[in-house]
């Protein structure tokens, strides 16, 4: 090592940077026999003093404790607020959220309504003569409450005579005369209502059913009165039969 | 922790640093208010910018003193007065308390000594002061230090070797032979 060597080794040499290398014992052994080095070395080592007792002498030296209190309190307040912005931001999408839940729910209710509880709101308010009037027009065929006879006094009897009768075919309301077979010959009377319904609630699932009876059965509903009934012979009859399988209501085809 | 808002993570941050940052900005103004309003805002910046600290870019400790160093500069700048205020941490009476001494005679003499260390120190030019105070007096190493002043390390060694040799200069502890006789000669090449 020479001395421009030692010189730029002789800070990390006095600070003790250097301690425990080779290059420690090469800038000692250097200054050992170099007088300019030695001599640098005794400078450094005093300013290294001085300015160890100075900053030794500030080592207890501290920011007062009103700092620190201070930096709580801010670091507090600046929690809060980013509680409170989170919050706020959480209380946006919540209310967000509610109002989306609260529109899908309405629409979820309004479809289901429409799918399950419209149909008996609607045949429950064609009591109301305009609703009725907007309704499907009555087929000639298709009973109402203006053609269902108040025979319920006959009732009984009558379900008693058809529980002989055996269904020729079943259709469904809304077919067409023609398809129960009625010929152009037939002239088929009012219904006449068995009094096990009173109103078209209990229609909309009406099945309409050709039987034959005895011709006993007009008897029941008091007819069967004229010349040429037999008591031996059939009748042909539309039975009304409600989804589970009551009869509502009948008419006799001659 | 301290990002997630732990108190107890920025207390403990805080009372680890404090007093070196405090120091730095002491020995580098001479002002105990300035070192106390400095402190303040770089742990204030902390908890405002979130530690936007990089460990990339040096140490925290190297993060923290660049914070302290750029608002002692920024206050130095805009009040030059706050240099100028020696009773404040000379010990004698500006509310510094120094460390304890044993006997009276030797307190007296490390007070002179300090005083007249703090003398030089503030004398030096400010870019020789930093590199002074941060390496010798706060021990940090070249790399902290570069990393703090934003330069390279060959320039921390020069502008420390250049504070230092003014130092020797300003506290008389030049060794002089005085005797002509002995006239070392330098083996610099």
């Amino acid at each position: 090592m020479n001395c421009k060597d030692f010189e730029n080794t002789i800070h990390e040499l006095v600070s003790r940077r250097l301690a425990g290398t080779t290059k420690q014992l090469e800038a000692l052994e250097h200054a050992g026999h170099c007088l300019w080095c030695a001599l640098r070395l005794d400078e450094e080592t005093r300013l290294t003093e001085k300015l160890q007792a100075f900053a030794g002498a500030l080592q207890l030296q501290r920011a007062p404790a009103r700092v620190e209190e201070e930096l709580l309190r801010a670091f507090r307040e600046r929690n809060a607020a980013e509680s409170a912005a989170l919050l706020g931001i959480g209380g946006k999408r919540l209310r967000q959220g509610l109002r989306w839940g609260l529109a899908f729910a309405a629409t979820v209710a309004a479809a289901w309504i429409m799918i399950f509880l419209w149909p008996h709101f609607h045949s429950g308010a064609s009591d109301h003569p305009d609703r009725a009037a907007n309704r499907r027009p009555p087929a000639a065929s298709e009973p109402s409450r203006t053609n269902l006879a108040p025979v319920t006094r006959a009732a009984g009897p009558a379900r008693a005579a058809l529980k002989g009768a055996t269904p020729q075919a079943a259709y469904a309301w809304t077919l067409e005369r023609t398809a129960l077979g009625e010929s152009a010959s037939e002239l088929p009377a009012d219904f006449i209502s068995l009094g096990t319904c009173d109103d078209y609630l209990c229609m909309d699932e009406a099945t309409l059913v050709r039987v034959s009876l005895p011709a006993e059965a007009l008897l029941a509903f008091g007819l069967g009165t004229g010349n040429d009934y037999s008591p031996e012979g059939s009748v042909q009859a539309d039975v009304v039969l409600g989804s589970d399988g009551v009869p509502f209501a009948i008419r006799f085809v001659d | 922790m301290m990002q997630a808002g732990d108190e107890d993570a920025f207390t403990a941050l805080y009372r680890r640093r404090q007093g070196g940052i405090y120091r730095f900005v002491l020995e580098m103004s001479g002002s105990a208010p300035l070192a106390e309003d400095v402190t303040q805002e770089v742990f204030m910046a902390l908890i405002r910018d979130n530690l936007g600290f990089d460990p990339a870019r040096g140490s925290l400790a190297a993060y923290m003193f660049g914070m302290a160093r750029h608002h002692a500069l920024r206050f130095l700048k805009r009040d030059k007065t706050y240099v100028s205020i020696p009773q404040t941490w000379d010990g004698s009476g500006g509310g510094v308390e120094l460390a304890p001494a044993d006997d009276p005679q030797s307190a007296l003499s490390r007070r002179e000594t300090i005083h007249s260390v703090r003398q030089a120190i503030l004398s030096l030019p400010e870019h020789y002061r930093e590199a002074v105070v941060l390496c010798d007096l706060n021990e940090m190493s070249y790399e902290d230090t570069a990393s703090v002043l934003g330069c390279s390390v060959g320039t921390v060694r020069s502008r420390l070797h250049r504070g230092r040799a003014l130092l020797v200069q300003k506290l008389g502890v030049k060794v002089e032979t005085g005797n002509e006789a002995v006239n070392p000669s330098r083996c610099l090449a």
